[in-house]
């Protein structure tokens, strides 16, 4: 199978709603995808992240800018003629066929001889684990065989790039764990140019090669996924990576130093006084003695080796105009620290919080860009 | 994957037009095949005495050309269409108010209310629905004269002739029972909680949120009755100033001395007929094809 | 509470519809099935002379023979079979494929899906006889258009009286008699009544289907004439098995149509009965209440009708049972 990369330049969509109004979905999209590569397009709901999809699959047409793949423009190719295997949402199995039918479906339409055709489904439905269910109705399925049904079909016709909308949406927890190493795992084996949507930054980072990050049509950063995890370019991505997610205070540079409220947290060199919003990762916090950041401890929760500690915020930060959803903890009256489980803290205890320099990011409070 | 060159986009373009082009062209022939005999209804209505016996037939006429009087005949004529429609009127408002009431009360039995027999008892009103109403005419025709309501007819005879038998229609129980299932049981616990009957509830709650189903069930019947031949043809066969419009329309001899038919006559009172249904289906469109469709959904 | 049994309540809320279902529905029914094997039923002195089961010498079947032995059941039998088996595919694949139509375009469609439903508000008598003008020999539209867009001579007697000449052929006769001018305009009136509702239902249908499917088939090429067999027809097939059961039964019964295009007499001026069917057989029967038998003959009229439309359905019901995707 042949690989490519996949380059989007300038890429544009506006949506038009019948009373004329305009909505920008994506907007000036420059990305390369290299080839053989497993990608996750990233993002809140809303961030233009499926309409990017839809466009480099073809089903929808982009406002402006241009598609490559490889060295082909194919920004004006029908999806038909672009050789993408696209997996749906809700997999978009025909539900009259039988799962061999299903499967077999893209080769008739291109005539594949019926032998060749019918090792390939056996091989295909075989490399995702379904090569017994040749003669079931997609009803009779559970929804990961149908997700695994469906990613056969799109890879039996042997595309350049696949892409999976929101791949694992539909499955319950446990099945998604497994479903993400399986996609893993396939795409390794098949060495195709995969890109994958999702709004689960846990699913992202772990199986992807390179994630790349949207925010209201605008890509964010992209790059490895600890890359980006570990040096955020603005405090959208910051907030967006990590579960628990970074704790977020407001703070200020004062003579070098990082100060929440009274207490100092660290040190900066070069930069002139100024407020700024302070990023703390839950596990970049040690405990220390020697700290001017004594805090009071809530509740404590142990999960296996790690301790949660949530902690009265002595300074929470107020409401930022470009706060994420669903993340009310970055503005809530407690932070969480991670620490290790052999402390013996109790909720009530007072303790001193040492921060660790890398694990800490300093926001404009404006712009929430990096200081 | 072989590489495929891109640079037609014009090429696909074009051919995306023709087949648009294609597509209208074939929806607007049939179309035109569906309103030419509306078409051809008023056309004739409005031709003169001339005008509608010449061959080949015009196919349009300038408004200075209209004869309007041809529907002044019709309503001064010696056919009663006046009294017909007013029939009808009645006819229909009493059948529809009818069925209406039957339905709801038997549509919220067989959603509501659970009692020993129901969905045996569903299934053989659905079975029974498969069966030709001509099995039904034959024995109604001698129950509605056995009752005396056929000869020797009054006016009050009649009415009861053509709207009792038609007080209930299994399927519009069918087709509203589908939509009370909609309605979820919460809100009946709730309005249990808050100490309403049943029949509260059935008027006060459920009744108004069926609502579009039982517009489309009013609709739906009142056009059945405009539109019955067969049945008002039977029982009004002794007296036949107490017929339907239909039946007027069927009946009636627009010959002229020559014994020829004026078509012009015969359409002016086949449009005075036509008309209202046309209104009534362009003011209330919306709840009549929702009946249509949802009837199919359900199959 | 739901799971209590209300079954006094229940029985009070079915009554007014049980008990009007009573006299005019069940009772009927069986009543059809007595009339039927009643021995000289004399409808005008409301006696008869015992069933025919009871009577010596008296055929259990006695009405239905006289219904088949009847000339004009066969003519009936077969101008209903030609309705039920030429007007029902024809106007099932012209809505299919005019619904098919509608669903693909968006500019104008709910313009185009008003028009096609007029028919189905229509009176079938008004439109019968608007029918019967658009048909007429000389006044018509029709033939107007044969003779100056086509250029034949003449136009065609689509309403006339029909002369059987026996000295043809026989399958030249059979056409003559039964599948003539008349059928032909009489179909072609059947048909358009019958678009409407198909239509709205198949349109319906479509609307319903989950877009993803066609996305899904364009992504992998397949060809549209593919998509239509392959995935527009068997996530239809619902609808069209429904339609074409429900369509069945409606040509089975065919009769207004006929009265409003060609009147009471079902034929063409002179050539009374040339279009009759079942049902036309069954009214005729029930007119002429003063001839001794005749209800019974009407009963056994509509007890072979509804045989026949119980057979065709169930065997419908058969065939969707293996096709038809649910």
């Amino acid at each position: 199978m042949e690989t490519i990369e996949i380059r989007l330049e300038n890429l544009t969509k506006v949506f038009q709603a019948k009373n004329k109004e305009e909505t920008l979905a994506v907007s000036d999209l420059d990305i390369t995808i290299p080839a053989g590569k497993l990608i996750g397009l990233l993002g809140p709901s809303g961030c233009g992240k499926s309409t990017t999809l839809y466009m480099i699959s073809g089903l929808l047409k982009p406002t402006s800018g241009k598609i490559f793949f490889g060295d082909s423009d194919v920004t004006s190719v029908p999806p038909e003629d672009r050789g993408i295997g696209l997996v749906f949402q809700n997999y978009a199995l025909y539900p009259h066929m039988t799962v061999r039918q299903n499967i077999i479906f893209p080769l008739e339409n291109i005539k594949m001889e019926k032998k060749e055709a019918e090792r390939r489904v056996q091989y295909y439905a075989d490399l995702v684990g379904i090569g017994h269910l040749l003669n079931r109705k997609p009803v009779q399925l559970s929804g990961g065989q149908q997700q695994r049904v469906a990613i056969a079909r799109a890879l039996v016709k042997e595309p350049r790039v696949l892409l999976l909308d929101e791949p694992l949406s539909n499955l319950d927890a446990r099945l998604r764990l497994q479903t993400r190493e399986e996609i893993k795992r396939i795409q390794r084996e098949t060495g195709i140019t995969t890109i994958f949507v999702t709004h689960d930054q846990e699913e992202a980072m772990s199986i992807s090669d390179e994630i790349i990050l949207m925010k209201e049509g605008v890509q964010q950063q992209k790059g490895a996924p600890q890359d980006v995890y570990d040096s955020p370019g603005n405090m959208f991505v910051a907030k967006f990576l990590g579960s628990p997610p970074i704790n977020i205070f407001d703070g200020e540079i004062k003579d070098g130093k990082i100060m929440i409220g009274n207490a100092n947290v660290g040190r900066v060199e070069k930069k002139k006084n100024q407020p700024v919003v302070v990023g703390i990762r839950p596990e970049g916090f040690k405990l220390s003695e020697r700290s001017s950041f004594q805090v009071k401890v809530e509740f404590v929760e142990t999960i296996g080796r790690d301790t949660t500690l949530i902690i009265q915020n002595p300074k929470a930060s107020k409401d930022q105009a470009n706060d994420i959803e669903n993340e009310d903890m970055n503005r809530a009256n407690t932070f969480r620290a991670i620490v290790d489980a052999d402390e013996k803290i109790k909720p009530g205890d007072s303790i001193k919080l040492n921060v660790k320099p890398h694990k800490t990011f300093l926001f404009n409070p404006e712009t929430g860009e990096l200081v | 994957m072989s590489e495929i060159l891109y640079d037609n986009e014009a090429k696909i373009r074009r051919k995306q037009m023709i087949t648009k082009g294609i597509l209208y062209s074939l929806l607007t022939a049939f179309a035109i095949f569906i309103v030419i005999p509306f078409y051809w209804m008023i056309l004739t209505s409005l031709k003169d005495a001339e005008e509608v016996f010449s061959a080949p037939p015009s196919l349009w006429l300038r408004p200075s050309e209209w004869e309007i009087q041809n529907y002044w005949l019709i309503i001064r004529g010696e056919v009663p269409y006046g009294r017909f429609m007013l029939n009808t009127v009645v006819v229909s408002a009493i059948s529809t108010v009818g069925t209406v009431l039957t339905t709801i009360l038997a549509a919220f039995a067989f959603a509501r209310l659970n009692f020993r027999g129901r969905d045996a008892f569903f299934m053989v009103l659905i079975a029974t629905m498969m069966i030709p109403g001509e099995m039904f005419v034959i024995t109604n025709f001698l129950t509605v004269s056995w009752f005396g309501w056929v000869a020797e007819q009054t006016y009050f005879d009649a009415i009861l002739a053509m709207t009792l038998p038609f007080m209930t229609s299994i399927f519009y129980i069918f087709f509203l029972r589908q939509t009370f299932k909609t309605i979820p049981n919460e809100l009946y616990y709730a309005a249990k909680v808050d100490g309403t009957s049943d029949f509260m509830y059935l008027w006060k709650i459920m009744v108004p949120i069926a609502k579009p189903t039982i517009i489309t069930i009013t609709i739906l019947n009142a056009m059945g009755t405009w539109n019955a031949f067969i049945w008002p043809q039977l029982v009004t066969q002794f007296n036949e100033s107490n017929r339907l419009v239909s039946n007027g329309l069927r009946g009636a001899a627009y010959v002229d001395e020559a014994g020829r038919v004026l078509y012009n006559e015969q359409m002016a009172a086949a449009f005075v007929v036509t008309l209202p249904l046309l209104i009534v289906f362009l003011l209330l469109k919306k709840y009549i094809m929702r009946g249509v469709s949802r009837s199919g959904i359900k199959g | 509470m739901l799971e209590e049994k209300h079954h006094f309540k229940a029985w009070l809320y079915l009554s007014p519809a049980l008990a009007l279902l009573l006299v005019f529905t069940f009772y009927p029914i069986f009543n059809a099935f007595y009339l039927a094997f009643l021995y000289n039923f004399d409808y005008m002195q409301r006696t008869a002379e015992g069933m025919t089961f009871t009577t010596e010498g008296i055929n259990l079947f006695h009405n239905f023979r006289r219904t088949l032995q009847d000339d004009l059941f066969i003519r009936a039998l077969i101008n209903t079979l030609i309705i039920v088996f030429v007007s029902v595919p024809v106007s099932v694949i012209i809505s299919l494929l005019l619904s098919v139509w509608l669903n693909s375009i968006k500019r104008f469609q709910g313009f185009f899906q008003t028009i096609f439903f007029l028919p189905y508000v229509t009176n079938a008598i008004a439109i019968g006889m608007a029918f019967a003008v658009i048909f007429h020999r000389e006044y018509g539209l029709i033939n107007m258009i044969l003779t100056s867009v086509f250029g034949m001579e003449e136009g065609l007697n689509w309403l006339g009286r029909v002369s059987v000449d026996e000295s043809t052929p026989a399958i030249r006769a059979w056409f003559q008699r039964y599948l003539n001018l008349p059928m032909l305009s009489l179909m072609v009136f059947i048909t358009w009544s019958g678009l409407a509702f198909k239509i709205m239902v198949f349109l319906s249908g479509l609307q319903s289907i989950d877009k993803q499917y066609y996305d899904a088939a364009r992504v992998d090429a397949t060809p549209k004439s593919r998509v239509f067999r392959r995935i527009t027809i068997p996530l239809l097939s619902p609808m069209i098995a429904y339609i074409t059961i429900t369509s069945f039964i409606g040509a089975f019964k065919e009769y207004t149509a006929i009265v409003g295009m060609f009147g009471i007499d079902l034929g063409p001026h002179g050539d009374a009965n040339r279009l009759i069917t079942i049902v036309g057989l069954v009214y005729k029967s029930l007119n002429e209440m003063d001839s001794v038998g005749a209800m019974s003959r009407a009963a056994s009229a509509a007890i072979i009708l509804f045989m026949m439309t119980l057979v065709l359905t169930l065997f419908n019901m058969y065939v969707s049972k293996k096709r038809v995707h649910y």
